[in-house]
């Protein structure tokens, strides 16, 4: 298994160069370039935006400037063309915000997919499991910033509730308590909205496993040898129809500090998919080679775990 | 075990989201002592002279102050000086000694004229006669100068080296080189180039810098720029008050105004206002707080650029960019009412009151800056009392205005929209064609329905509230049996699908618009109806921005575009009209040339007597007017809406004491006084000697 591993993250490191190479010349033959100036604006001269170009070693060579924006990332020098800040620095602050929306959207799409997923599965075929699949197809199929936006409206004309950002502004409270539960609040409503599609998701996932598990044949020996209905749900199907949903979260690593731009953008929340989306916007290449590196390292890493929890899983499957 | 993961987890987390959304909404009712304005965009960093848009500025607004400023009429005013003063120096040059002595016995025989010319002293020194100006300006200059015999003055001429680097360096050693050239101006364009100013026709001096480089092996390019009589230079007399600290205690002095100016003309700041003080020959600092800015040239908009926002010279003097970048763009130090507090980056910055302000400390306890990057979310954020005042849509207007529960300001904004014409396609040559376009699209028709009539007609390049905006302009009224008759003329008839043609060519253009700006798209299609409806195909194509300006506008490749200006009330538009400034990345990217126009635009910056900017200002308006190179659209309302009563003003007077009165909107806007902003629940730290105005 170490030997599998070290292998992996050799090819790995590979496959980042090729991906980062490929992706550089995408973002930068994308026609239009970087204009940092907002709207025209009549009193930048040409001196001004030569000197500007200059800076940035826009004005060279296509190779150059890949060289200048890979040795700037490994040496944390390379900086946004927007505001000239370390992008690393532009991008770190915005983890912490991003990492608890995911951690908190992925917990409820995972606890809710697995609790409707179940009782769906034990309620296979009576009115409760046809209505829960209807719900979940439905929110499958709706445009999340649709719901998003129906949700927001329907709470600020009934509650006039803030829900924006991640606090509340120009409030008072009374304690710290109600502070903390205040950020909980900011946080909870994008995540559920961030969930939703999730929740329908996983929850078809877990009934259609519970569902094949329950035909095994030492589902069958069990109710033979007469255990309690709720023991043999519980104890014997469940356990076993777990194993896709434990190794999928392998997969989840590059969603943790993955973006969701139509969300952030609606509750104005300070997360990763914003600063990449304007970065796009801006052609501000630094912060997008950084993105794209990280994002490429991540889904590598992610798909790495996938294989090996499987392993630890699954007895029966060996890493060579 | 399994199932508590199963049933427990799912009812902890709704229990935690009931909890908590108990918890916000019961105590939103108790409000903070300060003021959250919601913004679209967020300030990259707040540094005036590195950043030029809107998002910035408006933080900085508070942070920062400058020499002038704009008063609440849109009239300029002193902030940071206490005043000012102008003057001019104009410098004759004579062949010899006798010809200046002469010269000052004309002047000052002509004694009765003097304060008509507004001349103030008069006198000789060697071959140099120096007069000396209550005002800035050619015209008396050029009245005195008519009275010399030309033959023994001597012409100057400005020749500017472009270096490409080393400009400095290169000066030097040409001056040590020829210590006796008479050199009388030096003025260095970063370091890649510098301009000097010599006495006679400057065409051996030419040839002399051009060996002298040669033989240093410098290719550098030598060109004649100006040829003037005499020179003119002005004087502006700043005098600097003497209460003002930055906020961190150290007293603000002439040192920070001329730092400002340096780092400003400092090429690795690349600083976007530089062409702004292009012009200034040296700054001379005779007290810490008296500053005295001499100018090339007569150029009265240079005013307006001390409005730039300055920065404390004890912080960063001697300190690169990236240390700026690092240790101040982002914690600023101003001399402002509030100082900076805290920034999170895309979410929020939050300025607290500065409490040493020289006029007295803010009301309000902090400034919060919210980013709220979604339209329908800043409505909510704005109904939900989280930021506490919202720019209202055009759409949304009405609803608002009826509701009892809201204050409404609503008032033309300094910008206006317009369709541009690329005057280098030969389609768009014919004035005809312009102006029966201009009579095809039914602007009013437009306000009615895509600004929801929160606007009024343009007349041209000024909007119609500015101070220098031509009055009499008719706009050209809509009528689409004038626009065919037109074509008519020109030779545009119908062809056999209803589209014009003419010598086999089909009358039909693509205009271009960019994304992310829904009243563009609205135009582009309502003009795209209206001109269909004459028998012009228009085809519309929608670019992000990116690529609209440096695909598209920057490379003067488009036939049509859908655009607007946003401008300060400033009468100089030389940069957006002057057919010089038609190349590839200008701004007249339409390409006019007019040269009567040219002539006023070089005109107007000479002058400095406001009724004759009036004058000037109103003509250059109607000839572009008339000429038509842009289909002018309309002037936009400004429109904002806050809670009734949610929040007051209370000002200092002139005279010391205190005004206190509800928000109203000025020419400046209605938050031009926002800084003294309170909020009614805290009046009680007021003054009690205010005068209120209810």
């Amino acid at each position: 298994m170490i030997t599998f591993i070290i292998r992996r993250l050799l090819i790995s490191v590979v496959l980042v160069f090729l991906i980062s190479l490929i992706s550089f010349f995408i973002i930068t033959l994308t026609p239009g370039s970087p204009y940092p100036w907002g709207e025209l604006n009549p009193k930048i001269s040409q001196a001004v935006k030569d000197n500007y170009r200059k800076q940035f070693h826009l004005d060279e060579p296509i190779w150059n400037q890949y060289w200048y924006n890979m040795r700037g990332l490994f040496t944390g020098e390379l900086r946004s063309i927007k505001d000239g800040r370390p992008v690393l620095e532009r991008i770190g602050e915005r983890l912490p915000a991003t990492v608890s929306l995911n951690v908190c959207a992925i917990a409820i799409s995972l606890s809710f997919g697995l609790l409707i997923g179940v009782y769906s599965a034990r309620k296979s075929g009576q009115w409760q499991d046809t209505s829960l699949s209807t719900l979940c197809f439905t929110f499958l199929a709706l445009p999340e910033f649709w719901v998003t936006y129906l949700l927001i409206i329907g709470l600020t004309n009934w509650v006039a509730i803030p829900l924006t950002g991640t606090v509340s502004h120009g409030i008072l409270f009374p304690n710290e308590g109600a502070r903390l539960l205040d950020r909980l609040w900011h946080l909870f409503l994008p995540a559920v909205m961030l969930a939703l599609g999730g929740i329908a998701g996983q929850s078809r996932y877990v009934r259609a496993s519970m569902l094949e598990t329950l035909r095994e044949d030492y589902i069958r020996t069990a109710q033979a040898k007469g255990l309690h209905p709720d023991k043999i749900f519980y104890r014997h199907a469940l356990r076993n129809s777990l194993r896709p949903v434990i190794t999928g979260i392998g997969s989840l690593l590059p969603a943790l500090i993955g973006g969701a731009v139509i969300i952030e953008t609606i509750f104005a929340y300070p997360g990763i998919g914003r600063l990449g989306y304007q970065a796009v916007l801006e052609r501000d290449y630094p912060t997008l080679v950084a993105l794209n590196f990280i994002t490429a390292v991540l889904v590598l890493l992610g798909n790495l775990l996938a294989d090996v929890l499987y392993a630890v899983v699954d007895p029966r499957v060996r890493l060579e | 075990m399994v199932r508590f993961f199963v049933y427990g987890i799912p009812v902890l987390l709704v229990a935690l989201l009931v909890a908590s959304f108990l918890t916000v909404a019961s105590f939103s009712a108790d409000r903070k002592n300060e003021i959250t304005i919601g913004s679209i965009g967020e300030p990259t960093k707040l540094n005036p002279i590195q950043s030029a848009e809107a998002s910035a500025s408006q933080v900085e607004s508070f942070l920062f102050e400058s020499l002038l400023t704009y008063d609440q009429d849109l009239e300029i005013a002193p902030q940071l000086a206490s005043s000012y003063t102008l003057s001019q120096t104009t410098t004759v040059y004579f062949r010899g000694p006798t010809g200046a002595f002469a010269a000052l016995s004309y002047v000052k025989a002509a004694r009765d004229s003097w304060a008509e010319w507004g001349l103030r002293d008069a006198r000789a020194e060697g071959t140099r006669l120096y007069l000396e100006f209550d005002q800035p300006g050619l015209a008396a200059s050029e009245k005195i100068f008519s009275l010399f015999n030309p033959a023994s003055t001597l012409p100057l001429t400005t020749l500017r080296v472009e270096t490409g680097g080393d400009a400095r360096a290169v000066f030097q050693a040409f001056r040590d080189a020829e210590p006796d050239r008479p050199i009388e101006r030096v003025w260095f364009d970063y370091n890649a180039a510098f301009e000097i100013t010599v006495p006679g026709d400057g065409l051996q001096m030419v040839e002399d810098l051009k060996a002298f480089l040669e033989a240093r092996g410098n290719t550098a390019k030598v060109d004649v720029v100006d040829t003037r009589p005499f020179l003119a230079e002005p004087l502006v007399d700043f005098r600097l008050r003497d209460d003002v600290r930055w906020h961190d205690g150290v007293p603000f002095t002439s040192k920070d105004v001329v730092f400002t100016y340096h780092a400003i003309m400092d090429e690795t700041v690349a600083s976007p206002r530089k062409p702004d003080f292009d012009l200034i020959q040296h700054i001379e600092t005779p007290d810490p707080h008296r500053v005295l800015v001499t100018y090339r040239k007569p150029y009265s908009p240079a005013l307006n650029s001390w409005m730039i926002p300055l920065l404390p010279a004890h912080i960063l003097e001697g300190k690169p960019v990236k240390w700026w970048e690092d240790h101040f763009n982002r914690k600023p130090v101003g001399t402002g009412p509030f100082k900076f507090g805290h920034w999170k980056t895309n979410e929020s910055l939050r300025l607290v009151p500065n409490e040493d302000y020289y006029l007295g400390r803010p009301w309000l306890d902090g400034v919060v800056f919210r980013l709220l990057p979604d339209p329908i979310t800043m409505r909510l954020a704005f109904m939900t009392r989280q930021i506490d005042y919202w720019g209202v849509d055009p759409w949304a207007v009405k609803g608002i205005r009826e509701d009892p529960r809201f204050t409404l300001f609503s008032y033309p904004s300094n910008a206006y929209s317009y369709v541009g014409w690329n005057l280098r396609n030969p389609l768009f040559q014919d004035l005809q064609v312009r102006r029966a376009f201009a009579h095809a699209v039914n602007v009013p028709q437009m306000i009615k329905y895509i600004l929801y009539g929160n606007g009024v007609q343009s007349t041209g390049i000024f909007p119609p509230h500015f101070w220098f905006s031509n009055p009499d302009i008719k706009p050209l009224p809509y009528d689409p049996g004038e626009a065919k008759r037109l074509l008519d003329e020109a030779g545009w008839v119908p062809g056999p699908d209803g589209i014009r043609v003419k010598d086999g060519k089909r009358l039909s253009f693509t205009l271009i618009t960019n994304q992310a700006n829904e009243v563009r798209k609205d135009i582009a299609t309502l003009v795209q109806d209206n001109l269909r409806s004459i028998g012009v195909e228009v085809k519309v194509e929608i670019y992000e921005w990116a690529v609209f300006i440096t695909r598209f506008i920057n490379k003067l490749e488009f036939d049509a575009t859908v655009l607007g200006w946003t401008t300060p009330p400033d009468y100089d538009a030389y940069q957006v009209w002057h057919s010089s400034q038609s190349n590839p990345e200008q701004l007249n990217f339409v390409g006019y040339n007019n040269p009567e126009v040219d002539k006023l635009l070089v005109q107007i910056r000479q002058e400095y007597d406001p009724e004759r900017i009036r004058q000037l200002a109103g003509e250059i308006q109607r000839i572009i007017y008339e000429d038509q190179p842009y289909l002018f659209l309309f002037v936009p309302n400004s429109t904002t809406v806050i809670w009734k009563d949610s929040l007051r003003i209370c000002r200092p007077d002139d005279k010391g004491g205190w005004i206190d009165t509800p928000v109203e909107v000025t020419k400046a806007g209605w938050a031009y006084y926002m800084q003294w902003f309170y909020r009614p629940e805290f009046a009680d730290r007021l003054p009690a000697n205010r005068e209120v105005r209810p």
